[in-house]
């Protein structure tokens, strides 16, 4: 910085000189370690003011108007050096609000005073060599304050300054370039810059997590918008295992453009409600979505032809959606039991209805899968059995029986099918739509939690990234996802 | 659950040759089995969905009767084939109830999923809850 720059310079200027006064004062090894020493050029300083202050009174050692003078950097002197050469101006008020402002403020002669050399001044010999340099630089403005003329500064008035140098030093600013280097200021200067060093790193850092999160947000948007049109995670199973077989990959396209077309009808679905529709409307709508389903059945049943293990062993879903599977798709059980908590409130008849759907639909669901349960067993017998000669009868065997799998998915979303319209059979039009809502959030969310889980932070790191990072997409999931609210 | 194999035998008529069918009218003699019972269910040991099918019906507490068609050495086929020209693609399962054709196993999910099959079943004094 220009000040320390100016410092440096000005240092050279007294290497000779241990900073006035040997004993007493400390010449600072940093810029910092200004508090504590014994004497320093706080003192120093306060002697130089004082001393312009005694000129019109006469006591040599005013004693230090405030601690805070303590901590004093060495500069008032070497500026007083370096300005005296360079500046006239006989500019007295300033703002010292900076180092560099007092320096060209600063037309006067100093304020700094050695206390000790001028208390010494006429008690020790030893320090005539430092006190006659003091004194040069004190001399003129002395020499001003009593002729008013001094060779190397011309036009400086003193008087005023010189009159009142202890009150704006202890002022600390001011509107007095006399005080500008004293111990207060420029404490506060160095502060200051601390704080404003600190002020910038930390909004540094703060853009820096700005901007990595926003690269993190549009990279899980791309990553969701990705697996929408290619399908979810293929590459997780089906890539491993090698290429996916046409027929799953063509599901899987489909099944990406289904759950756009279900956003679609959500969001009519979700605007309808809203707007109140009347029941005839709303029940148009209803049925757009009970024939979007269905459509999604019959894409299945023609997937699970060409390759039953895609669908049956759930490859076409996100990994969450995957753990919760049964038969290649939702429990239609489960989704009953979801959706009755957010049914209420129910007609008696409406009660019953539901209460019965869900129990044939838990029937239906075991024995279904008893009898997969029983396919499996067969195939076991079937591989595990057979000596080498008829090896290839006995693949065969099971060949054929694997083609009952078709069957059993075929079967599930039949029954699946059958349970949703069998819901909007039992509700009425508007608790229709709601349930349809709360399905459609419900896959939503699941399915953004599969999102989250792969993009989560999976290194050991600070915690605080991590709470970070979960914080953000919390929130993400909150705001694009909070419809639970319209009901 | 009971397997019935014998009763059918009353409907064999003596033939002179082996190329003619056992059974003159398979699907009358389906009919006839259907009525004979409030639950009638054709099937195969080996098929995995006729084991799903009676574990449903076991499971409301209703007791079928199950014909065997693998089971049959003399009919079995005769009604296996009938059975693909009445239901259309595959054989088995069928489900009869008080002598009326349900059908397979995907009727039979839809109609219990959506109430009818309860009540069909009262009617038939298959259930008596």
């Amino acid at each position: 910085m220009a000040s320390h720059r100016i410092e440096e310079s000005a240092l050279s200027d007294f290497g000779h000189i241990p900073y006035a006064v040997p004993h007493m004062i400390h010449p600072p090894t940093t810029f910092t370690n200004q508090e504590g020493s014994a004497f320093d050029f706080g003192e120093l300083e306060e002697a130089i003011v004082l001393q312009a202050v005694n000129e019109t009174k006469q006591p040599l050692y005013a004693g230090r108007p405030a601690a805070t003078l303590e901590m004093f950097p060495s500069w008032p002197m070497r500026f007083h050096h370096t300005i005296r050469g360079s500046s006239k101006s006989g500019e007295e008020s300033t703002d010292s609000g900076s180092a560099v402002h007092t320096l060209s403020s600063r037309g006067e002669g100093s304020r700094l005073e050695p206390e000790s050399p001028v208390g010494r001044k006429t008690d020790s010999s030893s320090d005539h060599r430092v006190i006659d340099q003091m004194h040069h630089l004190q001399l003129p403005q002395q020499m001003d304050m009593a002729s008013g003329s001094d060779s190397p500064r011309t036009g400086m008035s003193q008087a005023q300054p010189v009159a009142k140098p202890t009150s704006e030093k202890r002022r600390g600013a001011g509107s007095n370039s006399e005080r500008l280097l004293d111990a207060k200021t420029l404490r506060r200067l160095a502060q200051n810059r601390e704080a404003a060093k600190k002020s910038r790193i930390r909004k540094k850092v703060y853009v820096q997590q700005l901007e990595s999160s926003r690269i993190r947000l549009s990279q899980l948007e791309q990553d969701l918008q990705r697996a929408r049109s290619q399908g979810f995670f293929v590459g997780g199973g089906g890539g491993a295992g090698g290429n996916i077989s046409s027929g799953a990959a063509i599901f899987d396209m489909e099944y990406a453009r289904w759950l756009d077309d279900d956003h679609r009808h959500m969001s009519e679905i979700r605007t309808a409600l809203q707007a109140h529709l009347s029941d005839g409307d709303l029940r148009v709508i209803l049925d757009g979505y009970i024939a979007h389903y269905d459509e999604i059945f019959r894409l299945k049943g023609d997937a699970a032809k060409s390759d039953v293990f895609h669908l049956i062993t759930g490859m076409w879903t996100t990994p969450a959606e995957r753990c919760f599977l049964w038969m290649g798709g939702f429990r239609p059980s489960e989704l009953i039991k979801m959706l009755t908590a957010q049914l209420d409130p129910l007609t008696e008849q409406q009660l019953m209805g539901i209460y019965s759907l869900q129990r044939s639909t838990e029937q239906a669901e075991e024995a279904l899968s008893q009898g997969l349960e029983q396919l499996q067993q067969s195939l076991t017998d079937t591989l595990a059995s057979g000596s080498v000669n008829d090896s290839m009868h006995h693949m065969a065997v099971a060949l054929g029986k694997l083609t009952n799998l078709e069957g059993f998915v075929r079967q599930a979303d039949n029954l699946r099918q059958q349970t949703l319209h069998q819901l909007h059979r039992v509700l009425t039009v508007r608790q229709t739509a709601r349930c349809f809502l709360v399905i459609g959030e419900y896959y939503g969310r699941l399915r953004a939690l599969s999102s989250l889980w792969a993009s989560r932070p999976r290194e050991t790191l600070i915690g605080d990234d991590i709470s970070c990072q979960t914080t953000t997409d919390l929130q993400m999931v909150q705001s694009s996802q909070n419809h639970f609210s319209n009901f | 659950m009971h397997y019935q194999t014998e009763s059918w035998n009353s409907d064999h008529k003596p033939t002179k040759s082996s190329s003619s069918s056992v059974i003159t009218d398979p699907l009358a003699h389906i009919e006839r089995l259907a009525s004979d019972n409030a639950v009638v269910i054709f099937s195969m040991s080996t098929c995995c969905m006729c084991h799903a099918i009676k574990r449903l019906f076991c499971g409301m507490g209703v007791n079928p009767t199950v014909y065997e068609l693998d089971e049959d050495p003399i009919s079995g086929k005769e009604i296996e084939k009938a059975l693909i020209l009445l239901m259309g693609v595959s054989s088995v399962p069928v489900v009869f109830i008080g002598g009326k054709l349900v059908g397979a196993m995907d009727r039979v999910l839809a109609s219990h999923i959506n109430g009818t099959l309860v009540p069909l079943l009262k009617q038939a004094g298959a259930l008596w809850l």
